[in-house]
């Protein structure tokens, strides 16, 4: 498992991720919180249009969905922690005042810049015009800064050329500098009970712990994924379906995941967590007559 | 280019100083395309540099915020009271194909306007602040409104440029209203004017056909219709649908000969009961195949006419065999099936007539007086006419008496075991359900430029949207949105975290060999 420290870990020193429920489920927003997940290897899955494309379905953007066990796991690391709700600051003349003052900032700011670089644009355009001739640099410096006075009177930064920012995250916390605190470790409990969520974590721990990369497997037939890397440079090697060991299984359910498993050039492995706390693993291997 | 991410101030709440908003402008809007994947690690520098750079242009692009012109964004309010979001000034391109409109203003569903945020084409406000994309998904997004999984569909299908509507099974036009080929409506004004239409050429007949019969009220004559409609689907439908059930067929046959084979060898046991006490141990006796002549009464060689009788020893019991004539027999074979000419058959038709004589007939000499022969013609009557005795004059008769003409197809399915079936059949007898409904209407990317959402048309398909989680649709449940859907197809949307697959029901009709 990497663990390489980066610059956001000044900010958040306690490394708690901040998750926040959408429709009851866990959905994590900012990015350090993205970054945090992945070094605990904890891949999600993206769900939102990707900012700088939003009409297509290849690369998708933030938010990121967590599955149950990536939850779970978070929770028992202490790693965990709830983002402020939608209603928390919301309303407070306070805010408002707030923001039409940074609106009003950002506005003049860009106007400077967008002066400046029409200046400079108009600079360029002169001189490269003139390029060459010794007599003539005095009168295009002239003109020059006969145009860039004009400028200076008469440009006009219209507020409908402002850039404004769609803030995927909530950015509350900011508006309240000393409410900025770091976020308590304490997600509560919401996994089910039932003997099967309970066998895929104990898989989806033992895994992880082994240093695996786990994705969700619905399409193959299975539970998890199993990557022996970053998921972005690897291929999966395994498809893992999780019982218990008390379960019984279909011979033709076995055949069926199999046959699915040589079609996508996956190893099919059967898990089921022991009593004694570890996990048992069946990988299924096609072979012929012989 | 230059990217929103890491600001050093205000790196928490990932927001953009004003300087990047303005070099914003001119970001790039392409995709770096994924290289290669390796397949197993090793623990090479190279490897590592390619995870690097592959996480830090993941990274790259997770953090890159929206940034937006203001006088390109639509700005709109969310009213949660009515769940709805309301704009506030003009609606864009967008308008074609989302929104509607009421009381003098424009409003958007709360998914759509949440797509339209994703996009950056719409900034919606909540009490004078404008809502994150966080915001827009737990504020618009739960049960009362769509789920996040619906929600997932619906971008995911709108992203590709299908235009995506809430379905409403109430707005669905009944089979009748369809049969009329009448505009959407749903207001009682729209009920009546039926009658004043012209109505389409098969209601005509129908109506006609039922009136002869009696006189109907109107809502009779509708549910009726509605009932014929299915009868008509289910007479059409046979003719299609008449399943072949030879497989079955020959099983019955072949064990039914079984039977029969096994009821005769137990009589002719019983019959030869006798025989056995004298047999000699035949049954397990070993013959010696080589020194038994076997007579090759097709050699061309000259053989003698008649055949000696065989040995006693070889026949079982009292049985005693004189001696064969074998000369018909020898005529008999190698023959060349020889052609007549008409004129030759007809002469051939009438001395064989000439030669028939009734007395001749064996079974004619046994009647020992005129009633006798009186039965016999009868009986010889009968079979000719197809009905032997036997199988008539019981309680169990055939089930099809071959004296009535019947088509192939009609006589296949009188003796069908399997009787085919239509989705629908039964459908209109059940009840919703509260997990399985269709949530959208789906309509093609091209029909966009003439898209009207006051007109719509028939939609491309209907979502049903569930998950790998939750249980495969049963046939109640696939008969149920068929039924809601029409003559739509439903498509189910299985969300699996971050991916959909899309599955759908096709209807199939088994081939049938046969011409009705």
């Amino acid at each position: 498992m990497e663990d390489s420290p980066s610059m956001d870990d000044h900010q958040d020193s306690s490394l708690v991720v901040g998750v926040g429920l959408c429709d009851s489920a866990p959905l994590l927003w900012r990015l350090q919180d993205l970054k945090t997940a992945r070094r605990l290897g904890l891949v999600g899955a993206l769900l939102g249009s990707l900012p700088r494309t939003p009409r297509q379905n290849q690369r998708l953007g933030r938010p990121l969905l967590l599955l149950p066990e990536e939850e779970q796991l978070l929770r028992d690391e202490e790693a965990a922690g709830a983002l402020p709700g939608p209603n928390q600051d919301v309303g407070g003349a306070e805010l408002r005042r707030q923001f039409e003052e940074d609106q009003q900032r950002s506005f003049e700011e860009q106007s400077v810049l967008a002066l400046e670089d029409r200046k400079s644009a108009l600079r360029r355009a002169m001189t490269s015009s003139h390029t060459g001739s010794e007599s003539g640099a005095e009168a295009v410096d002239e003109a020059l800064c006969g145009r860039l006075e004009a400028l200076d009177h008469s440009f006009s930064f219209p507020q409908s050329a402002m850039a404004v920012q769609l803030s995927t995250a909530r950015a509350g916390l900011s508006y309240c500098p000393e409410a900025r605190a770091h976020l308590q470790a304490s997600w509560p409990i919401r996994e089910q009970n039932n003997p099967r969520s309970d066998a895929r974590y104990q898989v989806f721990r033992d895994l992880r712990g082994r240093g695996f990369y786990l994705t969700s497997a619905g399409k193959f037939g299975g539970d998890f994924l199993v990557y022996p890397g970053d998921p972005l440079r690897f291929h999966a090697h395994f498809i893992a379906v999780c019982l218990t060991l008390d379960e019984s299984i279909c011979l033709l359910d076995v055949l069926a995941v199999a046959r699915l498993g040589s079609n996508v050039k996956k190893t099919v492995l059967l898990c089921s967590p022991v009593p004694d706390g570890g996990v048992c693993y069946t990988s299924l291997q096609w072979s012929g007559m012989v | 280019q230059i990217t929103c991410n890491l600001p050093h101030k205000d790196c928490a709440s990932n927001n953009c100083v004003p300087s990047e908003l303005f070099a914003a402008r001119s970001r790039s809007h392409k995709i770096p395309v994924r290289g290669q994947k390796d397949f197993f690690p090793n623990d090479s520098d190279e490897q590592r540099q390619r995870l690097e750079q592959s996480l830090n242009e993941h990274w790259s692009l997770t953090s890159e915020e929206r940034v937006e012109r203001l006088g390109n964004l639509v700005k709109a309010v969310w009213i949660p009271s009515d769940q709805i979001v309301e704009l506030q000034s003009p609606a864009g391109k967008f308008w074609q194909t989302m929104g509607f409109s009421a009381n003098g203003k424009q409003y958007l569903l709360p998914e759509e306007a949440l797509y339209l945020m994703e996009c950056g084409n719409v900034q919606v406000f909540y009490r004078d602040l404008p809502l994150s994309i966080q915001d827009g998904y737990e504020r618009f997004l739960s049960s009362a409104t769509v789920t996040l999984q619906q929600y997932q569909v619906f971008g995911h299908l709108k992203r590709l440029g299908y235009v995506v509507h809430r379905f409403d099974p109430s707005s669905e036009p009944s089979s009748y209203a369809r049969q009329l080929n009448l505009p959407q409506s749903r207001d009682r004004a729209g009920r009546q004017l039926k009658r004043k239409r012209s109505p389409s050429p098969t209601y005509t007949k129908r109506l006609n056909s039922f009136c002869f019969f009696c006189s109907y009220t109107e809502a009779q004559v509708e549910s009726t219709i509605e009932k014929m409609e299915e009868d008509k689907c289910s007479l059409e439908g046979d003719d299609a649908k008449k399943l072949a059930a030879s497989p079955d067929i020959q099983t019955a046959t072949t064990s039914g000969a079984d039977e029969g084979r096994s009821w005769w060898m137990t009589d002719d046991l019983g019959a030869s009961d006798k025989e056995l006490h004298h047999s000699p141990t035949s049954g397990s006796s070993r013959w010696d195949f080589s020194s038994i002549p076997f007579p090759d009464v097709g050699s061309s060689e000259r053989h003698p006419s008649c055949l000696a009788p065989p040995e006693p020893s070889l026949l079982p019991g009292d049985l005693t065999v004189g001696v064969c004539d074998i000369a018909s027999w020898r005529r008999k074979i190698n023959l060349r099936m020889v052609k007549m000419s008409s004129k030759e058959q007809k002469r051939e038709k009438d001395t064989r007539r000439r030669r028939w004589d009734v007395n001749k007939d064996r079974e004619v000499r046994r009647c020992r007086n005129w009633a006798e022969y009186h039965e016999l013609l009868a009986r010889r009557q009968r079979k000719r006419k197809g009905r032997p005795a036997h199988l008539w004059n019981r309680e169990v008769t055939p089930l099809h008496d071959p004296k009535q003409p019947i088509s192939t197809g009609e006589l296949l399915d009188k003796i069908s075991v399997i009787k085919s079936t239509h989705l629908l059949e039964g459908a209109s007898r059940l009840k919703g359900s509260e997990q399985w409904r269709i949530c959208f209407n789906v309509y093609q990317p091209d029909t966009v430029a003439d898209f009207k959402k006051s007109n719509p048309g028939k939609p491309y398909s209907r979502m049903c949207v569930c998950s790998f989680d939750g249980p495969v649709p049963d046939l109640r449940a696939i008969k149920l949105l068929a039924f809601q859907s029409g003559d739509i197809p439903v498509v189910f949307a299985v969300v699996d975290h971050g991916d959909i697959s899309f599955y759908t029901f096709k209807d199939f009709q088994l081939p049938t060999d046969v011409f009705p």
